[in-house]
């Protein structure tokens, strides 16, 4: 047993921090009132590579694993606060996964270059209204019409409605061919949000200042049979590999975020005097330390080892539902226990933890999300208890 | 033509510990980086290379030092030597210049040699002009860029005390590069640390090398480390705490007493 990255990833860390700390840090904040990526690290990020990272090198990327992809959303979770570019990188790179390896040839071509350059968006359309992690849920539909497809439905609480609408690109989104036949009968495709029929809406969210939030109603789009992604009715189960891609990233960067904060509040704490002495030496505030310290480091290690189960799987060496269960584990308390470190860094702060100007409340309100995106902690126990005890035993059923 | 570029794997802070008992840098307490004078220069290097040319990444120390030459290929070098050997510890300027000396033998034609002007560690600056005379080539010291590179000569601007000159030299060379203040480091994208990976990474012993053995490292060294210490901590200071005309009279007092004035 060996647990160290490879050179190569050692590599991309220095590369990418170095990046950060020049580029991103100094400016992260700003997200906060701009409400916007600046098109300077959106360039800065595409001529790193980091932007579709995963997408193979004959259509641009660097068909990064996922371990590899985690060490980067790792340090962009280090370096910004307000978590927007995260999120910016993270879907990307786990939905360009998804297309890498489930898109049609001509897909890849249209889309993976303009993603890569960071001239396009490439998000993640499931959620509606009335469906978020019961993906059964769908009620946006296509079907077959001439060479293509029609799309008709509405879509809610997406990453990256402006930028795809405004700037290009599109969400692979999933919707009810055969609805009789439940999740069997939903297909995946690739969506442009630029297409006619799309109406785009917006949403404040609490935190992620830097990358929109918002809705779609889709009324009879067209879209061409290629950008159907897999076989048709298949998208149940496409949709999860690309979730699971997410969930295993979410939890690096809540793991990255949390520890950070942590290392905020430990050079605070050791200059704070309160009666005299510093209030790193209370153990009120150095046992919690100590105890959001090693929970972080559990939770990054099982994250890594979350996505390690995916490279291993893509590589034939490991089962589907051994992937589903590592991820559902590492993603379930990622955003709790983050929060929790960064709710008492806060704290340690006192009145500046509570202002806009301290980076840990934007933290706080980014790393809140991923208790919800990508699948509720709820829903992560629900795929542990159904590996552990099988199928039978999902209540729902 | 092919460029050589001899780089050296520092301490990435200067928050380091030492090992008292070896008289060195306790090696496991710090994180390493190419020095920063080195990736200037092989950045000035990688301006001059056209296709055909051929640029070589030369570094001595452990086999951890492979780091800082694999960022060498990721910035755009083309085959990279590490030099690691028992033999070579202890190495003090001039056995090092004489160990790249073997090497560069070794490698055969060469056009132009590139080294930092100093590293961040030994501050010595005498490396690359002592590689110079082991080689018997001309050099040029503080270079902050290549201005003309044209058919057997090359214009450099160098620094000076007051200003810069610009020296006109024929290659081969060796030139030190000093930064100006206005480099920013480049950072090597990913498809290019993939793309190194592939890249020779060769690494060398004193055997490949040859020659006499007391030449190298610290018995071929004019300088033995005899002893490595922490300064001294600063004592504690005074602190007068009066009104200012009193305070002055103490301060004249304490420094009347200590003779300073």
């Amino acid at each position: 047993m060996e647990l160290k990255f490879t050179e190569e990833q050692e590599m991309f860390r220095e590369s990418v921090r170095e990046y950060c700390q020049r580029k991103i840090t100094p400016v992260a904040l700003e997200m906060e009132k701009t409400r916007e990526i600046s098109i300077e690290i959106k360039k800065g990020m595409a001529e790193l590579g980091l932007l579709g990272c995963t997408a193979s090198p004959e259509y641009g990327g660097s068909g990064l694993d996922a371990v590899s992809a985690g060490v980067i959303g790792e340090e962009l979770a280090r370096a910004d606060p307000t978590g927007s570019i995260p999120v910016f990188y993270l879907v990307q790179a786990a939905w360009g996964f998804v297309l890498n390896k489930y898109g049609t040839e001509e897909a890849k071509k249209e889309v993976f270059p303009k993603v890569i350059a960071g001239e396009y968006f490439l998000g993640i359309a499931t959620t509606e209204s009335d469906a978020g992690s019961d993906v059964g849920g769908t009620r946006t539909m296509i079907k077959k019409e001439g060479d293509g497809y029609i799309v008709n439905g509405e879509k809610m609480y997406i990453s990256g409605v402006r930028e795809a609408a405004e700037g290009g690109g599109g969400h692979l989104t999933i919707a009810k061919q055969n609805p009789e036949l439940g999740t069997r009968g939903m297909t995946m495709f690739y969506l442009p949000l630029t297409a006619d029929g799309i109406t785009p809406t917006y949403i404040d969210d609490l935190g992620r200042e830097g990358i929109s939030c918002g809705g779609f109603a889709i009324d009879n789009v067209k879209i061409p049979k290629y950008y159907i992604l897999g076989e048709e009715n298949k998208g149940f189960y496409i949709v999860h590999e690309g979730y699971e891609f997410a969930r295993g990233l979410i939890a690096v960067i809540c793991a990255a975020a949390g520890l950070k904060s942590l290392e905020n509040g430990m050079n605070y704490i050791k200059e704070r005097k309160c009666f005299g002495t510093a209030i790193g030496k209370f153990e009120e505030i150095n046992f919690r330390l100590a105890e959001h310290y090693t929970r972080l480091n559990m939770l990054r290690d099982l994250a890594y080892k979350s996505l390690w189960t995916i490279d291993r799987e893509q590589q034939g060496k490991g089962s589907r539902f051994e992937t589903s269960k590592a991820i559902a584990m590492a993603k379930m308390f990622a955003s709790d226990w983050a929060c929790n470190a960064i709710n008492d860094v806060m704290q340690w702060q006192g009145a500046f933890g509570y202002s806009k100007e301290c980076p840990d409340q934007a933290a706080w309100r980014a790393i809140r999300s991923f208790a919800l995106a990508e699948g509720s902690k709820e829903m992560m126990k629900m795929i542990v208890a159904r590996e552990l005890l099988g199928k039978e035993f999902i209540a729902y059923k | 033509m092919r460029f050589i570029v001899c780089v050296k794997e520092v301490p990435e802070s200067i928050d380091v510990k030492f090992d008292l008992k070896n008289n060195k840098i306790q090696d496991e307490s710090i994180s390493t980086t190419l020095n920063p004078f080195d990736q200037f220069i092989l950045e000035e290097a990688l301006k001059l290379k056209k296709d055909e040319d051929e640029i070589i990444a030369i570094s001595i120390g452990t086999p951890q030092t492979k780091k800082v030459l694999m960022k060498c290929l990721a910035l755009g070098a083309d085959k990279a030597i590490l030099l690691s050997d028992n033999v070579f510890i202890g190495s003090d300027t001039f056995a090092t210049a004489y160990t790249l000396s073997k090497v560069i033998n070794k490698i055969g034609d060469f056009d132009i040699i590139f080294c930092g002007q100093q590293t961040v560690d030994g501050n010595t600056a005498q490396v690359g002009p002592e590689l110079a005379a082991q080689l018997k080539i001309p050099q040029v010291t503080y270079v902050e860029s290549i201005d003309k590179f044209e058919g057997k000569k090359l214009l450099v601007k160098s620094q000076t005390d007051d200003g810069f000159k610009i020296v006109e030299s024929q290659i081969p060379v060796l030139l030190t590069g000093i930064p100006p203040s206005s480099f920013t480091p480049s950072l090597p994208p990913l498809r290019n640390i993939i793309a190194a990976q592939n890249k020779p990474c060769i690494i060398w012993n004193f055997e490949n090398l040859g020659g006499p053995r007391d030449k190298y490292g610290s018995v071929g060294s004019l300088i033995q480390i005899t002893k490595v210490y922490y300064p001294p901590p600063r004592e504690k200071g005074i602190m007068i705490v009066e009104e200012p005309i009193t305070a002055v009279e103490k301060l004249i007092e304490l420094l009347t007493k200590d003779k300073v004035i």
